[in-house]
């Protein structure tokens, strides 16, 4: 972590909150100095965005290799691979598909506000972002799931 | 850049964070472009590949360095996040550097055993 050594005339109860921050830990820490009031809440925000995060992020892993498993019966050909499409068009596995693209715009969303934040590029209004994109990834879901079950029949 | 973000995982502006997120934003567009090429493309039969579809899709040039492309990324996202998450385990540093190896592994196999499939695939169209 870059050096943030304390500052005259910081607001009180800042260099408590920045020392916090230190602290190695899976803990969105709260903001400094003025926008400190901001983040009232944020706390639990960000935990739950953290944990959400992560949660789905070893889930996209674990997808990641079932992918790869399922993808192999394409290697003992046409057969199989149509005997594995037969299991994927059922409702219970399309279910599965509308699971995976909640995973995936939930971890993707919210790491893209981490990365944007994270690097500067956006101001830390962490909150906002992180339900401004939230109710954006609902709409996108949505929309996923009625197309998904929608050209099911 | 003094006001620091709250960044949850590792140590903020770490090496390992910045390459997270860098394949993490690019991976937003790889797997866009992936499930919409598989999904919404080949659309009278609902957006699925058949087994020729397939052939035809990863045999392709273009595609095939797409997916080859995604296939590296996702692949060292995935590894690093297993590395953020272990470590909070609060590691030793002697466990640390047993992870860190066998993540390369894990990695390592996990692209070679991707190109090989698809490698195979394309070379059956
Ligand atoms: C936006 C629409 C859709 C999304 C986001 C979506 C998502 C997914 C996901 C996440 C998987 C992986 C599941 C697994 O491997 O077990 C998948 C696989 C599959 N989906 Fe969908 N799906 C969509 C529409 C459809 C439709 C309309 C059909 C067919 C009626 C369909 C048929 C399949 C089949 C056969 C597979 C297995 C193929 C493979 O894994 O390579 N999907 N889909
Ligand atoms: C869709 C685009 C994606 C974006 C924008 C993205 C972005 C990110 C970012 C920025 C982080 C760091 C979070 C932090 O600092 O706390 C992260 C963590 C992670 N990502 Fe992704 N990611 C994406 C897709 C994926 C995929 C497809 C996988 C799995 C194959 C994955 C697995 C993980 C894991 C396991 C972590 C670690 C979670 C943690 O440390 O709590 N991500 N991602
Ligand atoms: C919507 C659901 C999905 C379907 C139907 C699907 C289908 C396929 C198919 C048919 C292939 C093999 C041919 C090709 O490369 O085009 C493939 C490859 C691949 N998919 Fe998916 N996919 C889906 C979602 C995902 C997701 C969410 C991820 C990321 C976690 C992913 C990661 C990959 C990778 C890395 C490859 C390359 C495999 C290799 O190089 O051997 N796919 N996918």
């Amino acid at each position: 972590m870059s050096e943030r050594s304390p500052r005259q005339g910081r607001d009180a109860g800042v260099d408590e909150i920045l020392e916090g921050r230190r602290e190695p830990g899976p803990v969105a820490r709260k903001l400094p100095g003025p926008v400190a009031w901001f983040d009232i809440r944020g706390r639990s925000t960000g935990h739950l965005a953290f944990s959400l995060n992560r949660i789905t992020g070893l889930g996209l892993v674990f997808y990641l290799y079932l992918h790869l498993l399922v993808l192999s019966t394409l290697l003992r050909g046409e057969g199989s691979w149509n005997g594995f499409l037969e299991i994927a068009t059922t409702p219970l596995f399309l279910g599965f598909d509308v699971l995976l693209v909640f995973g995936l715009l939930v971890h993707g969303l919210n790491g893209t506000r981490l990365a944007l934040v994270g690097s500067g590029f956006v101001p830390n209004r962490q909150k906002a972002l992180f339900w401004s994109f939230m109710i954006f990834g609902a709409i996108v879901l949505v929309y996923t799931a009625i197309h998904v079950f929608g050209s099911e029949g | 850049m003094a006001t620091g973000p709250a960044i949850a995982t590792g140590s903020p502006r770490s090496r390992s964070w910045r390459w997270t997120a860098i394949t993490g934003v690019s991976l937003l567009a790889l797997v866009t472009i992936h499930m919409v090429a598989h999904h919404f493309v080949v659309d009278e039969i609902g957006g699925l590949r058949t087994y020729q579809h397939v052939l035809d899709y990863i045999s392709t040039p273009i595609i095939f360095v797409i997916e080859g492309g995604f296939l590296v990324v996702v692949t060292i996202h995935a590894m690093l996040g297993l590395r953020s998450v272990l470590f909070d385990f609060g590691l030793s540093e002697r466990r640390r550097r047993l992870v860190e190896r066998a993540l390369v592994v894990l990695g390592v196999a996990t692209v070679a055993y991707g190109f090989a499939l698809i490698g195979i695939l394309a070379s059956r169209a």
